[in-house]
């Protein structure tokens, strides 16, 4: 991670100049490396992990392509958000209120707070569950993984807590092992990813909004823009930066795919029922073993960690951005008190609600579930709004054609979200 | 800005707090509610009617204009949007303007198309809900809200509104949300705006504060700001004072900003620098980028912090200055007071003089407080040299070393000389306290230099 240059000479010697220059771009690479891949892979978060296995234990391989889409989806907006803050140095709330009004600004941000609550709860919540299939009371896991995260957070400055995280991001490698030891009929996966076919009922629309919903979480959108203008990257950067998001993007989906297709295999022929990912690991082990079962859960846990330690971050971004507060993981409490209360708000909310007996979260969580696909309009369409606002965005602006690519997304979205209106109320 | 509890004069500490306002609650609100009666909330104002003399709704307020100096800014006119046109207006067509309407003086008047003018800020469109520097706090804020008032015959900007009540009032429907409601409110004159990033005409003066902050202020306020905003206040700013601001930022932020720059810009912000942050500065750059910025700097700036630049940044060499004053043992004391006066560029803190042999090899370290004053200016310096010998380094001690000599010399500065015992450099104390704090700053065993880059 280090910058390069530590200490040779100006003027050295060029010969071996290719595998300098190699040498240097690697090095540039590693030093801009982080926001694409942390935002992407804390998309596969318990609740992404859920909706998943539900898409394979429901439908087999045949809607894989659902995911292909949230994928090129994922891809298309990380990109955007990363290069808004690169070009502009500014969060998206802070954007939205100077571009779109007091009201668009705190509205859409007031909503992202409160579906943020709801998501941290939810990765609490997998913890709790996850801990559980290794027989640790919630009582432990959870008190834990919130004082791990906010020490990691409060301790860690920028750097360190960049380094945990793309470390804790490792273990989504779990999700392929337990991928390949279900052992899926691969042809049916290729044939499902491209092929797409689409169920008209009410589940089907209620699966494929929550794919697309969970995989393009507002949360990262936010995030990854509050990251790369706290990571200070200079638009000089942006090509390697979007290797690096589209890198992320592209292994959430694959993730993604290995959970699926390992419920694909061994849960739909059984037509066994799950209600969320703690399920499917328990159901996992009958079927493709222990060790199938342990890596699943192992990875639940470590995913759940990894998005619990970006929630109460990015919430405590967007808050002091559209606030007009000082924010930043190297600026110290005292500097930035509404960065830090915002950060610890989030965090025990969401314990609290899990640890508090008698509260059902089903409701918290399905409520949550909803938020984040209704925000993700608006918060998709000022997006691409500022994109296209040359005022902002300079001489980096999106063309005509980009902007409509992006507009077909928010359609794909909307028309989801009215079908599944349409479905709910009928 | 004389309102309610927040608006005394701010002191020039770096968070202003509230003053204590011993009134109590009930007479506290009325004097809130009489100044916010005297006070039109600018976002209050967006799309109001604005009226004719008789009453007749011409159009409806799109913007109001000022002209930004020192001081409150004066309302120049409005932006009226008359059916799908933006049509220009002279403040001195208004008769008047409150929080319900916009009057006019006649029934007939020029509406004109809008043009912008140097030094002009649309409110609406350019200030409110944009980033702003508040000088006097030395923090960047987000304007919830703007006030206009009356003082003398001039509608005058004097106050912006930071707080989170007013931006949350500002979503309320219909009159709640354009009521003045000040609560934390800034002077306006002591606030520096932003031009229109992307558009010719821009502010170009910085407020005179700006100029007398303190460097350390200044660079983190330009941390806070977004990229357009920070580098219309860069360029804002005098090389000299940007030098200052830019030697205390850290290094991923100075990394940013340098690299934003032009190439001929960043050269010569890099080389008004002090030679080791400058050589600090250049080491965050990937090699290409570097190379560029050292072409395009004067051969003497070059060739010295390319010579820095081939030590290892945790050494003697990596930490030390090259500006150094030295003088051969032959000189005499006037020569040495010319050399020091000589100096092209401000070195503020080094006093010292560096006497060498006729071979370059060190000789002695003199201080000219110490050694020069009061001496005949004839006198030879090989005639003041003797113990206490100085106390130096190589260039690749350790900080451990260089803090440790330092301590035993309780000098302000270590020399750092070769293997020939030639001085090359000066490591100053100020220097080694950064060292020691950015080593005490470390969070994690891995991290070799914290708050930067590792």
């Amino acid at each position: 991670m280090t910058a390069p240059g530590t200490g040779a000479p100006v003027a050295a010697p060029t010969t071996g100049k290719a595998r300098s220059r190699r040498r240097s771009m690697f090095l540039a690479m590693a030093a801009v490396a982080g926001p694409g891949l942390i935002a992407g892979l804390s998309d596969d978060d318990p609740a992404g992990i859920t909706t998943y296995s539900l898409l394979g234990a429901q439908y087999g391989y045949r809607m894989l392509w659902v995911l292909g889409v949230s994928t090129v989806a994922l891809i298309l907006f990380q990109d955007l958000g990363a290069r808004i803050g690169v070009v502009t140095g500014q969060g998206l709330a802070g954007l939205i209120r100077q571009r779109y009004g007091a009201r668009a600004g705190v509205l859409s941000i007031g909503a992202l707070v409160l579906a943020n609550v709801g998501t941290t709860t939810a990765e609490f919540a997998g913890i709790a569950a996850g801990g559980e299939i290794f027989h640790i009371s919630r009582y432990i896991s959870v008190p834990v993984a919130a004082f791990l995260v906010s020490a990691l957070v409060l301790r860690g400055g920028f750097r360190g807590v960049e380094r945990v995280l793309l470390a804790l991001s490792a273990v989504f490698i779990a999700y392929i092992a337990a991928g390949i030891l279900a052992r899926p009929d691969w042809g049916a996966a290729a044939h499902g990813l491209f092929v797409p076919t689409m169920p008209t009922t009410r589940d089907a629309i209620i699966i494929t909004t929550a794919t697309l919903g969970t995989t393009l979480a507002p949360w990262g959108l936010a995030f990854i823009q509050s990251y790369a203008v706290d990571k200070r990257l200079t638009p000089r950067e942006l090509p390697f930066l979007r290797i690096d998001v589209v890198t992320g993007a592209i292994l959430t989906g694959v993730i993604g795919f290995f959970v699926v297709i390992a419920c694909a295999a061994t849960l739909n022929p059984r037509g066994l029922q799950i209600n969320d990912a703690a399920d499917a690991a328990v159901a996992l082990e009958p079927l493709a073993g222990r060790l199938a079962a342990t890596l699943f859960a192992g990875g639940l846990i470590g995913a759940a960690l990894l998005a619990a330690s970006i929630l109460p971050l990015s919430t405590a971004y967007a808050v002091c951005d559209i606030a007009g507060r000082p924010a930043g993981l190297d600026d110290a409490p005292r500097e930035a008190p509404l960065f830090y209360r915002t950060f610890a708000f989030v965090t025990l909310t969401g314990v609290v609600l899990v640890l508090l007996p008698g509260v059902s979260l089903v409701p918290v969580l399905v409520g949550t579930q909803v938020l984040n696909a209704v925000l993700l309009l608006p918060l998709l369409v000022f997006m691409s709004g500022i994109s296209r606002d040359r005022r902002l965005m300079g001489k980096y602006a999106a063309r005509p054609a980009v902007a409509a690519v992006y507009l077909v997304v928010v359609a794909l979205i909307c028309v989801c979200i009215l079908a599944l209106g349409y479905f709910s109320l009928t | 800005m004389r309102s309610g509890s927040d608006s005394a004069p701010v002191p020039r500490n770096r968070r202003p707090r509230r003053p204590n306002v011993h009134l109590p609650a009930s007479r506290l609100l009325a004097v809130r509610r009489e100044v916010a009666g005297a006070l039109v909330s600018v976002a209050g104002l967006a799309t109001s009617p604005v009226r004719d003399l008789d009453g007749n709704e011409v159009g409806r307020l799109d913007d109001v204009v000022v002209r930004w100096d020192s001081g409150y800014s004066p309302v120049t006119g409005l932006i009226v949007r008359v059916g799908q046109r933006r049509t220009w207006l002279h403040v001195a067509d208004v008769a008047r303007i409150d929080q319900r309407e916009v009057r006019l003086t006649s029934t007939r008047f020029d509406l004109k198309d809008v043009t912008r003018r140097e030094g002009e800020l649309q409110l609406l469109g350019d200030v409110i809900d944009h980033q702003l520097v508040d000088v006097h706090g030395v923090r960047v804020v987000r304007a919830s809200d703007l006030y206009l008032t009356r003082v003398g015959d001039r509608l005058r900007l004097v106050g912006v509104d930071v707080s989170l009540v007013s931006l949350m009032r500002r979503i309320m429907p219909g009159h709640w949300g354009r009521r003045p409601s000040p609560r934390h409110v800034l002077d306006w004159s002591g606030i520096q705006p932003f031009g229109v990033p992307g558009e010719s005409v821009k502010l170009r003066r910085s407020h005179d504060a700006l100029r007398r902050m303190r460097p350390a202020d200044l660079a983190d306020l330009l941390e806070d700001l977004g990229r357009a905003e920070r580098r219309e206040l860069l360029d804002s700013l005098e090389p000299d004072t940007a030098a200052d601001a830019l030697e205390e930022m850290s290094a991923a932020e100075l990394n940013d900003l340098l690299r934003d720059a032009p190439v001929t810009r960043a050269a010569y912000l890099i080389a008004s620098m002090e030679a080791d942050e400058a050589v600090e500065a250049l080491r965050e750059m990937p090699r290409d980028e570097r190379h560029d910025v050292l072409r395009a700097m004067d051969a003497d700036r070059r060739v010295e912090l390319g010579a820095l630049l081939a030590y290892d940044e945790e050494t003697a060499g990596g930490f030390m200055t090259s500006e150094l004053v030295r003088l051969n043992d032959e000189c005499t004391v006037q020569d040495a007071i010319d050399a020091l006066n000589a100096r092209t560029r401000n070195v503020e803190e080094t006093s010292g003089i560096v006497v060498v042999d006729a071979d370059g090899r060190l000789v002695d370290d003199g201080d000219v407080v110490d050694q020069l004053l009061g001496v005949a200016a004839e006198t030879r310096l090989k005639e003041l040299v003797g113990p206490p010998w100085p106390v130096t380094v190589p260039p690749h001690a350790d900080l451990a070393a260089i803090v440790e000599s330092m301590t035993d010399n309780r000098g302000s500065s270590v020399l750092v000389v070769d293997d020939e015992n030639r001085p090359v450099g000066r490591i100053l104390a100020d220097d080694v306290v950064d060292a020691l704090v950015r080593a005490g700053d470390r969070r994690w065993p891995w991290q070799r230099r914290a708050g930067g880059t590792a």
